[in-house]
């Protein structure tokens, strides 16, 4: 995407924009609207995930961490009426994105599937912590985000019928792409990339890789946690499942079939994620089968994921993305 | 005079080796100073001393007078110090010119682009810029490390066997291509060859290794004659 | 207190078991599998359909052996096949196999739990310093014991477990020397899921079978091999009693902290000492 002028950007942005707009609008049915807005979400959750691995080459297996502390930072905000709903989102997304740098610090410089091990560890130490703590997050229960009747000057009537979720979750989503294409064409995606591709000549160049590196993952902490909200928005509701190692993996999955070639490559899993769970019907059962077969299949056959296939049929030029799970550590 | 590049009595052992034991020399500025010796002589472990990569047992390296012993690698590249792998060590991912722009930038260049550009052009990077560096052959490779080594001027250049791999042809027309380069910009060179017409070809001063010590220093042609050199490296073939 | 003991023992058993066959997987292959925990529980499910079929005697070789065919199998087109890519790659792979075994046992076996009883020759108590434990867990113990024995010394006596101890440490040279690392491998990794579902059949008489099987003692075998540094059998052997009498005790005395103990451990471990984990061969 960084091959596009940003007035090209622009204009898909404008686009895509009325697309959400139109589509919620037209669509009608609210189980159609509502399916909208859960792929929409973990479109971001992805674009999350995928952004780490794409700009540090890193897989983790604990964003799901993320995902469910915004749930839970809101929840319990709103339920001790510490502040007003739009400061908790606010503390949720900064707050998390703050975090996530600080133990981006330590954790970058843990290398390859250390770092996946490591990021699992962690993820599963934050649900039993949510699953036991009965006082505070309502136990294995889950707890209700008790949102209030106006939110950002939108009465909770308009803004909890579907076609608002939807629209709401693919102006985020649309935001959120637009904004990393444009931050991460500059000098800050072209470093990061170095450190991604060769951490040793990187420093020989002069560049300090610590920092890049835990900035893209406090970035990648703030995106999904961005999902997070949306989430705690469209249901209402948070529990520990939202914390659970199987929902980042899940993420991951979405990242791999997807592709990191391209910015848009995970939210393009998430798509086909949703779309073939409705389009299997009965057979939606079996997703996790399905689903890891899909994974496995696009490791071995099509690594750049769907993403990079398209993009080949399409034409396109790749846009410095990592192309696909660890190529950068392939060189050491 | 203050040299570029100056070690002193640099030593490195490690579990009961000496890969570096006492090695002093020295680089004015604007020279071409050729190191060689046989494999396993040390000649890569003294640019790995000098660039940081590897701590010292014992000794010292100054950069244009500046004691940097302690520094890290990253601060020594920003005092203009640089250098080229021998195993080839480019950003894969990266397009060929999007690294070399990069890694001028990162030397503080006022026009990275236009530097990126001239140094793309004089190693014939020039029509593969926009060439994913892993797409790259193994000769286009080499030079494209080079390249980032080169770019941003740096003040002292080292390089780790640049030929490494190179047909004799391709060998002389890089060594020409460098040598060139490095007048232009000013640069001094510490050059570790394998290559002997390479070394005598473009070097204004010698460095001899053998078992991480200097057996002998001079004018190329001195070295040639000095018979430590010949029994040490050259043999009866020089 | 001799009872949360000797439970501790059990489990530190039934962990060296199962972690002895990751460790093997990955200093042979390089490959941290994620879904060693899902072939744990399908081998603890095949040894409860054969044991309906025959006894559980049949169970204990029948199992195994089906899950070292599958490891062959996955050694040759999944690891093999794999292995000039890099490792985040495989361990992705192995992750989607995980939800393909998932799946396969909710559909073959339904989602409730389901009970294996111990063989009846071993439904017995035995009375240990004034405490009465089952018989069958002891048998547990001897197991654990008998497999950390054996792999100790068939990696030092024979033939075959010096070329594998050869090929973990330097697998180009070992190919060199004229030794069928392919044959190698596929014999290791096969092992390696044979102790996986050996550790289920084992398990399963007391420890119920559920879908949520994998899950429970995947973690703690990640522990278990980080701790006790990735590849070495006797590192794992140790930290697995160890976190096995953990786990026991701190049920009992510290139940809300020590959940998080194996992951503190595991957590302290990586960020201070991730050698042998890197990745890099070298």
């Amino acid at each position: 995407m960084s091959s596009l002028s940003v007035s090209r950007l622009m204009m898909l942005t404008v686009l895509a924009l009325a697309l959400g707009l139109g589509v919620s609008m037209l669509v009608g049915s609210g189980t159609v609207l509502s399916l909208l807005t859960q792929a929409t979400i973990y479109a971001v959750f992805a674009l999350g995930v995928g952004l780490l691995l794409r700009q540090n080459g890193m897989v983790s297996f604990g964003h799901a961490l993320y995902f469910g502390s915004a749930g839970y930072i809101v929840a319990i905000a709103l339920q001790t009426h510490a502040m007003a709903a739009e400061w908790a989102i606010l503390v949720a997304v900064l707050g998390l994105t703050l975090f996530g740098f600080v133990i981006g610090l330590v954790i970058v410089r843990v290398p390859g599937v250390a770092f996946g091990m490591l990021t699992l560890a962690v993820g599963q130490m934050a649900y039993l912590t949510a699953s036991r703590s009965r006082g505070l997050t309502g136990g294995a229960d889950g707890m209700s985000v008790e949102w209030p009747n106006t939110l950002f000057g939108v009465s909770s009537n308009l803004l909890f019928k579907p076609a608002s979720l939807m629209l709401i979750s693919w102006t985020v989503l649309v935001l959120l792409l637009l904004g990393l294409a444009l931050g991460l064409r500059g000098r800050f995606g072209a470093i990061t990339e170095a450190a991604r591709d060769n951490e040793e000549r990187a420093r020989f160049i002069g560049i300090q890789t610590l920092v890049p590196r835990a900035a893209v993952y406090a970035l990648s902490a703030g995106v999904t946690a961005v999902a997070g909200v949306l989430a705690a928005l469209n249901t209402g509701f948070v529990s520990p499942e939202a914390l659970h190692w199987s929902l980042s993996g899940v993420a991951l999955m979405m990242v791999v079939v997807g592709g990191t070639r391209v910015l848009w490559g995970p939210a393009l899993g998430a798509a086909i994620y949703f779309l073939a769970k409705d389009v299997l019907g009965d057979h939606a059962q079996h997703w996790m089968a399905i689903f890891g077969t899909a994974l496995i299949v696009v490791i071995v056959f099509a690594p750049e994921g769907l993403s990079g296939l398209l993009n080949r049929l399409l034409g396109l030029k790749p846009s410095g993305g990592a192309g696909h799970a660890g190529s950068a550590s392939a060189h050491h | 005079m203050t040299y570029v590049l100056q070690t002193d009595d640099v030593a490195i052992h490690y579990g009961g080796v000496k890969a570096l034991d006492g090695v002093s020399i020295t680089l004015e500025k604007g020279q071409i100073r050729g190191l060689i010796g046989p494999n396993g002589a040390g000649k890569s472990t003294v640019i790995d001393a000098i660039t940081g990569r590897r701590p010292l047992t014992r000794g010292r390296v100054t950069l244009g007078g500046e004691d940097v012993s302690a520094l890290g690698v990253v601060q020594r590249r920003q005092r203009g110090l640089s250098r080229s792998f021998q195993r080839t060590s480019v950003f894969g991912q990266m397009p060929v010119r999007k690294q070399v722009e990069l890694a001028s930038y990162k030397m503080g260049t006022a026009d990275p682009g236009a530097d990126a550009d001239d140094v793309l052009r004089e190693l014939s990077l020039d029509t593969l810029g926009d060439a994913i560096a892993a797409d790259l052959g193994y000769g286009e490779q080499r030079r494209l490390d080079l390249a980032i080594a080169l770019v941003g001027s740096p003040t002292v250049l080292l390089l780790d066997e640049p030929m490494a791999g190179l047909s004799v042809k391709e060998s002389l027309d890089l060594a020409q291509h460098l040598k060139a380069l490095a007048l232009r910009r000013h640069v001094s060179v510490l050059l570790v060859e394998h290559d002997m017409d390479v070394v005598f070809g473009i070097s204004d001063v010698v460095t001899v290794f053998e078992l991480g010590r200097v057996i002998a220093q001079g004018l190329p042609a001195e070295v040639r004659a000095d018979p430590r050199v010949r029994e040490a490296y050259l043999g009866s073939a020089a | 207190m001799l009872i949360h003991i000797f439970n501790g023992l059990v489990y530190g058993a039934l962990l060296i078991v199962m972690c002895s066959g990751l460790a093997l997987i990955y200093g042979l292959r390089r490959v941290v599998n994620f879904a060693h925990g899902s072939l744990y529980m399908l081998g603890a499910y095949l040894g409860y359909s054969v044991a309906l079929q025959s006894n559980f005697w049949v169970a204990l070789l029948v199992a195994p052996a089906i899950m070292a065919a599958l490891g062959v199998a996955l050694d040759r087109w999944g690891f093999r096949l794999l292995q000039d890519r890099d490792p985040l790659s495989v361990v992705l792979v192995t992750f989607g196999l995980l939800l393909v075994i998932e799946d396969m046992v909710q559909t073959v076996w339904g989602k409730s739990n389901l009970s294996v009883p111990a063989p009846a020759a071993l439904q017995f108590s035995v009375d240990l310093l004034g405490t009465p434990v089952p018989a069958y867990r002891i048998g547990v113990i001897a197991v654990g014991a008998a497999v950390a024995l054996g792999l100790t010394m068939w990696l030092r006596l024979s033939r075959a477990g010096l070329f594998v101890r050869a090929a973990s440490t330097d697998p180009v040279t070992t190919a060199m020397q004229g030794v069928n690392t392919d044959a190698l491998s596929a014999f290791v990794v096969g092992l390696g899921t044979a102790l996986a579902g050996l550790a289920g059949v084992v398990a399963a008489p007391f420890l119920s079978l559920s879908p949520s099987m994998s899950a429970d003692v995947i973690i703690d075998s990640f522990v278990v091999v980080v701790v006790g540094g990735l590849g070495s059998l006797a590192g794992a052997f140790i930290a697995a009693m160890v976190l096995g009498l953990v786990q026991a005790l701190g049920a009992v005395w510290m139940p809300d902290t020590s959940v998080m103990l194996p992951f503190l451990l595991m957590v302290g471990i990586l960020l201070f000492k991730p050698a042998g984990l890197a990745g890099s061969r070298t």
